[in-house]
């Protein structure tokens, strides 16, 4: 399953899962690296000696529990983004996972976040506590996310929410909201002029040049058609303000 | 607010020049677009949309979104971002469609 879907089984991560009492006691690093691959940075970069050394360089990473405090340098360190720290103890009911995230944006500190499992399942909500990116993590930044204890081994990822609601005005000039176009693709108007006419959206005075392309934008979410496929809405002339004066003192009329 | 250092783009600044905005005198430089000079003198609101009335302010900058529209010397619907300032403008701010004079 790992080799074709890149999400390990349960067996594997219950062979890496640290022991309900080593849980109890704070802070550890959990090595999801299931292949015998040529690779070492999480046995060198440990200040605690806390992997035990790899005496074949394609030997799978283990950590021993005793000497692990959980610091979290090897997280930014696995070039497979493997390795997580989870710490049971971070507050009554929650755990904190310290994961790797390589996109952008990064999350802000104290903002929530949609947990998601290893095949990206949404799982919970989870805060994001803090973001650590310095320059000896190399552009590999960690969140720390606080997440229910009970899925301290669930969540690998996260989701920050679309920062686009219902309400978001998408046209600007004619003031219609995502929710309303939303609600008409849902309905099937799925064309940028069929929105046009029945919404006014794109009919202000910018003619559509804000709106026309977010529109698009969401008719393809919602409708997974592809935008290069989709027909163009009709441009008419001028597709800018001008004053009637310049046409009327255009060099044609002159001559006449 | 003004951007005075910039790492690639210099600014020439025309002369001083006083203008009006809904009757308040303020001073700006001749030949920038009259929206940043009411910018950097702390205008933000220049108009409010006409079905909701939202506060509008300046939006795209560059003459594409028609959000800055104003009177000017008396005209309606002039794209304030793109439109030089010159001396003793009076700049009216335009809420709906505008009036034109009959000459």
């Amino acid at each position: 399953m790992l080799e074709k879907t890149g999400i390990a089984t349960v067996e594997q991560i219950e062979s890496v899962t640290p022991s309900a009492e080593r849980r109890g006691k704070g802070a550890i690093a959990v090595c999801e690296c299931f292949q015998n691959i040529p690779c070492n940075p999480c046995y060198t970069s440990c200040k605690f000696n806390a992997m035990k050394p790899l005496i074949d360089i394609n030997d799978r990473p283990e950590v021993n529990p005793d000497k692990c405090t959980g610091c979290g340098i090897c997280i930014s360190n696995c070039p497979g983004l493997a390795i997580f720290v989870i710490d049971e103890t971070y507050s009554e009911t929650e755990a904190l996972v310290k994961l790797p995230y390589e996109f952008l944006p990064l999350p802000e500190d104290g903002t929530f976040v949609t947990g998601t499992d290893r095949a990206g399942k949404a799982v919970c909500r989870a805060k994001v506590v803090k973001v650590l990116n310095t320059p000896a993590q190399d552009k590999t930044p960690v969140v720390w996310l606080a997440v229910p204890k009970e899925l301290s081994m669930t969540v690998r990822c996260f989701k920050i929410d679309d920062i686009y609601s219902d309400n978001t005005y998408l046209c600007r000039c004619e003031e219609v909201t995502l929710g309303e176009i939303r609600e008409l693709i849902r309905k099937g108007y799925t064309s940028v002029d069929e929105i046009k006419r029945i919404s006014r959206a794109g009919m202000g005075p910018c003619q559509g040049k804000t709106c026309r392309q977010l529109i698009m934008n969401e008719i393809s979410k919602m409708t997974g058609e592809k935008i290069q496929d989709m027909p163009v809405s009709t441009f008419r002339p001028p597709v800018k303000p001008i004053k009637l004066g310049m046409l009327a003192q255009s060099e044609d009329n002159d001559d006449e | 607010m003004r951007i005075e250092k910039h790492p690639i783009l210099t600014f020439e600044k025309g002369e001083t020049v006083t203008f009006t905005y809904n009757g308040t005198v303020y001073s700006g430089f001749k030949g920038e677009p009259i929206a940043s000079a009411l910018h950097a003198n702390g205008v933000r609101t220049l108009g409010h949309t006409h079905d909701k009335h939202r506060p509008r302010g300046l939006y795209c900058a560059i003459g594409n979104c028609s959000s800055c529209l104003a009177t000017v010397n008396g005209k309606p619907n002039v794209r304030i971002c793109v439109e030089p300032l010159t001396k003793g403008m009076v700049v009216t701010q335009q809420n709906g469609r505008g009036v034109l004079k009959n000459d």
